[in-house]
C-alpha cells in the first residue's frame, strides 16, 4: 500500500453524533486507529459552533442527528460559509442505505458515504483511502483557493494522461472548474469523452447543462429526460429538466417534473422553493402552500432559509385558508429572522398583501409604505431579489408607475444577468403588464451595452478623458451594475498606467472595484483588475 | 401507513439495533478475543448473518415497490474488494478461515456499490456456513461484463439448487424451496443492473478453482 505510516494519527478529527454510545464507540474506534486529537459534537449547531472555532482535518457526521440540523445541512453549511478547508475530508455516517440522501443533494456532496453497522479496520481503509485522494487533489484545490483555474486544469491534465483508476473522477472536476470558467465548449468535450465511454448520469446531467447554459434548451430537455428516464431516483435531473421547461415557458410541465422530484426527495429546500414559485406563476395555490410549508419546515435549520418562502407562504395560506393563517407565518418569520432588513422588506410586502386579502386597506397601505422605506436603506447591488419582490407588490396595488420604475432600474444595473431578465420577464408576463412598457427589455439592455461598448472603444482610440466622462455618467445613473463599474475602473487604470501615479484616482477606482466586490466578490475580471491595482500601488510603494 | 411500510420501518430499527450489538461485541472481544473465545466468534457471525439477511430484506422490500434503481457510479474494483475483505475479516479469523481477493488493480466496474456489497457480504456469509478452510473473491472483465466470484472449498452446492438458479436465469420464475435468501436477493440486483440492452445474472457452479461453491454476478 503506497501510504505513509500513520496517516491517520496527527490529525483533527470531529465526531457528530446524538447518541453518545455512538459517539464514543466512533472515538473508540478512530483511537485505536491512532488518532489523538478528537472533538465530539452532540449535534448540528454544537458542530458548526466547534467547525468555527477549529480547523478539522476529517470529520464524521452521523446524518440522523434528531431536532435541528441534520448530516447534510452540516455539510452544506459548512462548505457554504467556508468552515471546513480544501484539504477535509467530510463523511455521513448513515444507519440506512443512503441513496435517497445521495441523489436529493442539490449542491454539495460528501467525500463518502460510512454505513452503519463497521468495524475498525472498515474506518481505516476507508479514511486512508480518502485522504491519500485529498492530497492527491491538494495542489489542484490550492491553485483554485488562489483563482488560478488555467494551473488547477493543467495540474487535472497532468495527472489524467497518467490515465490513473479514478481518470473519471478528475475529468468530472475539470468539467466542474471549466463550466465555473465560463469556459462551457471545454467542459461539453470532456463530458463527451466520458460519456463516449459509459452512460453515466452525472456525465450526462453536465453534457445538458452545458446545452442548457448555450440556451439549447430542447437539446437539453432530452439529455435531463433520458436521466430521469434511466436512473429516476436521480432527482438532480429533474431539477435541470424543469429549468429548462421554465426557460421554454411551459410552467404546467415544469411544475410536475418539479412535483415528482419533491416526492422523491422532500426535504430539498431548494427544490420545494421552486416547486412553490412556478406553482405561483401556475395560480396552483395548494401545490404552492404545501410547497412553501415544506421549504420553510426543511429551510428552519438550513443556509438555504430565505425570507421569501416566508412571505410567500404568508400570502399563499391567506388566500386558502384565511388572513389570520398569513399573519400567523408572518409572526413565526419574525422570530426567525433576527435584524436582517430583508427580511424585514419581505415581511413588510408579504404583510401588505395578507391585509388587503383582509380587506384591512388601510394596514396595508401602511406596511406598503414600510416596504418601500426599507428598500431605500438596501444595497441595490447585491439585493436584486428584494427589487422584484417589491415591484411585484406595488403591481399587486395597481401601483404600475412605480413597479415599471423599479424594473427599469434592475435591468439598467444587472444589465448583463440573462437570469434575472427572465425573472424581469415573468414578473412582466405574471403582473399583466406589456413588456413594452418598460421600452422594451432588451432594448433597455442594449443601450447600456452600448455605453459600455462606446466607453471602452474610446478609451482604445486613447481618449481616456472622454472615455472616463461616460462611464463615470453611465455608473451614476445605474450604479449597482457590475460591467459599468467594472469597466470605469479598467479605462481609470489603463489612463494611471501610461500617466503617472495618482492616489485621489486610486481611490475612486476602489470605491468602483468595492461595489462589485460587495455583490460578487470571486467575477474574475473583479479578481484580475484588484490585482493589476495592486501592482501599480506596490510598484509605487518601490519607487517612492 | 401500510402494513408493509411499518414492516419496512421496523426492519430499519432491528438492523440499528444490531449494528450497536455488532460493535459493542467487537469492543468486548477486543484484539483476541474472538480467537481466544468461540462464543465470541459465533455470536458475531450470527448477528453479521442476521444483519446481512436485513439489509436484503430491505432491498428486496424496495425491489418489489419500484423504489430500488441502482446508483451506477465508476468503482475501483480492487479497493471495493479490499473493504469487503478488511469488513468480514474478524468473523473469517475467528472459524480459522482464510479470506482473501484477488483483482487487477487497473480494474474498474460501474455498479450500485452499496447494493452490491449488500449481495457479496451475504454471499460470504453463506459461504463461511460451508467452506471448509478459504474463501476467496475474485473479480475480471469477461466478454464486457465484470464478474465477481465468491468461491470456497467446501463441499459445493447441490445439484438442484445449481439447476434451479440456471432455470431462474432461462425463465426468470423461481421454483420454490430450491434457492435461499441470498442467491435470490444476489440475483435480483444482478438483473436490476443494465447497461444497453444488457442486464446482470447470477451464476452458481462447483469446482471452478477451488474445490466448493462458486457463485459469481456478472454485471453489465
Amino acid at each position: 500500500m503506497p501510504f505513509a505510516p500513520g496517516i491517520l494519527e496527527n490529525r483533527a478529527y470531529l465526531v457528530v453524533d446524538d447518541f453518545g454510545d455512538m459517539r464514543s464507540m466512533i472515538k473508540n474506534m478512530l483511537m485505536a486507529c491512532g488518532a489523538g486529537d478528537i472533538t465530539l459534537a452532540n449535534n448540528g449547531a454544537d458542530a458548526i459552533d466547534q467547525l468555527n472555532d477549529k480547523r478539522f482535518d476529517v470529520i464524521l457526521c452521523d446524518y440522523n442527528l434528531g431536532p435541528g440540523k441534520d448530516g447534510q445541512q452540516v455539510l452544506e453549511e459548512a462548505k457554504h460559509r467556508q468552515l471546513i478547508g480544501l484539504g477535509c475530508v467530510f463523511l455521513i455516517v448513515t444507519a440506512e442505505n443512503a441513496r435517497e440522501m445521495v441523489m436529493g443533494a442539490v449542491e454539495y456532496e460528501p467525500d463518502s458515504y460510512l454505513t452503519k453497522p463497521f468495524n475498525k479496520d472498515l474506518l481505516k481503509t476507508r479514511l486512508e483511502k480518502l485522504i491519500a485522494k485529498k492530497q492527491n487533489l491538494l495542489p489542484v484545490e490550492q491553485a483554485l483557493a488562489k483563482q488560478n483555474r488555467p494551473l488547477a486544469i493543467r495540474l487535472l491534465d497532468e495527472k489524467i494522461a497518467h490515465k490513473p483508476p479514478n481518470s473519471n473522477e478528475l475529468r468530472k472536476i475539470k468539467a466542474e472548474i471549466l463550466l465555473d470558467a465560463g469556459q462551457i465548449g471545454a467542459a461539453r468535450e470532456v463530458y463527451e469523452e466520458v460519456l463516449s465511454l459509459r452512460d453515466l448520469p452525472w456525465a450526462r446531467l453536465g453534457l445538458g447543462k452545458t446545452l442548457f447554459l448555450n440556451k439549447a434548451y430542447v437539446e437539453a430537455q432530452s439529455q435531463f429526460k433520458t436521466i430521469t428516464e434511466h436512473n429516476p431516483n436521480y432527482t438532480a435531473a429533474y431539477d435541470w429538466l424543469a429549468k429548462c421547461y421554465k426557460s421554454l415557458n411551459q410552467l404546467n410541465e415544469a411544475q410536475k417534473t418539479l412535483e415528482v422530484a419533491a416526492k422523491i426527495s422532500p426535504k430539498a429546500v431548494l427544490r420545494q422553493k421552486m416547486l412553490g414559485e412556478i406553482a405561483l406563476l401556475n395560480k396552483d395555490d395548494q401545490v404552492a402552500e404545501n410547497a412553501f410549508t415544506k421549504a420553510v419546515k426543511h429551510g428552519r435549520h438550513s443556509v438555504y432559509k430565505h425570507p421569501s418562502d416566508y412571505a410567500n407562504l404568508a400570502r399563499v395560506s391567506a388566500r386558502t385558508q384565511q388572513g389570520d393563517a398569513g399573519l400567523k407565518v408572518l409572526k413565526e418569520m419574525k422570530r426567525e429572522f433576527h435584524k436582517d432588513p430583508k427580511a424585514d422588506l419581505y415581511r413588510a410586502t408579504a404583510e401588505s398583501v395578507v391585509h388587503e386579502t383582509m380587506g384591512n386597506s388601510e394596514a396595508a397601505q401602511v406596511c406598503l409604505d414600510q416596504a418601500s422605506q426599507i428598500f431605500e436603506t438596501l444595497d441595490g447591488n447585491t439585493d436584486t431579489d428584494c427589487s422584484l419582490e417589491l415591484a411585484k407588490t406595488f403591481q399587486h396595488f395597481n401601483k404600475t408607475d412605480e413597479s415599471v420604475e423599479l424594473l427599469k432600474s434592475t435591468i439598467l444595473n444587472n444589465h448583463a444577468d440573462d437570469d434575472l431578465m427572465d425573472e424581469v420577464r415573468l414578473t412582466l408576463t405574471s403582473a399583466g403588464i406589456a413588456e413594452d412598457t418598460l421600452g422594451s427589455i432588451d432594448a433597455l439592455r442594449e443601450e447600456v451595452a452600448s455605453l459600455n461598448r462606446q466607453g471602452v472603444e474610446l478609451a482604445r482610440k486613447g481618449q481616456y478623458e472622454e472615455a472616463i466622462k461616460l462611464l463615470k455618467e453611465t455608473s451614476e445613473r445605474m450604479p449597482a451594475n457590475k460591467v459599468v463599474n467594472l469597466n470605469a475602473a479598467l479605462v481609470m487604470l489603463m489612463d494611471m498606467e501610461r500617466s503617472e501615479f495618482n492616489q485621489s484616482r486610486i481611490d475612486e477606482i476602489q470605491i468602483y472595484l468595492d461595489r462589485v466586490n460587495r455583490a460578487e466578490p470571486d467575477n474574475p475580471i473583479l479578481v484580475k483588475l484588484q490585482n493589476r491595482l495592486n501592482t501599480v500601488l506596490s510598484s509605487n510603494a518601490q519607487e517612492g | 401507513m401500510n402494513f408493509s411500510d411499518i414492516l419496512a420501518s421496523i426492519i430499519h430499527d432491528m438492523k440499528n439495533s444490531l449494528g450497536m450489538v455488532i460493535n459493542t461485541l467487537d469492543e468486548m472481544a477486543g484484539e483476541n478475543g474472538y480467537r481466544e473465545n468461540p462464543k465470541f466468534a459465533s455470536l458475531q457471525h450470527e448477528s453479521k448473518r442476521l444483519s446481512n439477511n436485513l439489509i436484503a430484506l430491505l432491498s428486496l422490500y424496495k425491489i418489489d415497490h419500484g423504489q430500488l434503481t441502482p446508483n451506477i457510479e465508476e468503482i475501483q474494483v480492487a479497493d471495493f474488494l479490499d473493504e469487503i475483505v478488511i469488513d468480514n475479516q474478524s468473523v473469517a479469523q475467528s472459524k480459522s478461515i482464510s479470506l482473501s481477493s484477488e483483482c487487477d488493480m487497473e480494474l474498474s466496474g460501474y455498479f450500485d456499490e452499496w447494493l452490491i456489497r449488500g449481495v457479496i457480504n451475504n454471499l460470504i456469509g453463506n459461504a463461511l456456513r460451508y467452506t471448509q478452510s478459504q474463501i476467496t473473491l475474485c473479480a475480471e472483465m469477461i466478454d464486457d461484463f465484470l464478474v465477481i466470484r465468491i468461491e470456497d472449498d467446501g463441499m459445493g452446492f447441490p445439484q438442484n439448487m445449481i439447476e434451479a438458479q440456471a432455470a431462474f436465469n432461462r425463465s426468470n420464475t423461481l421454483s420454490e424451496g430450491h434457492t435461499q435468501l441470498g442467491i435470490y436477493f444476489a440475483s435480483m440486483v444482478a438483473q436490476a443492473h443494465r447497461n444497453g440492452d444488457r442486464s446482470g445474472s447470477v451464476h452458481l457452479e462447483n469446482n471452478h478453482k477451488l474445490k466448493g461453491g462458486c457463485s459469481s454476478i456478472w454485471l453489465p
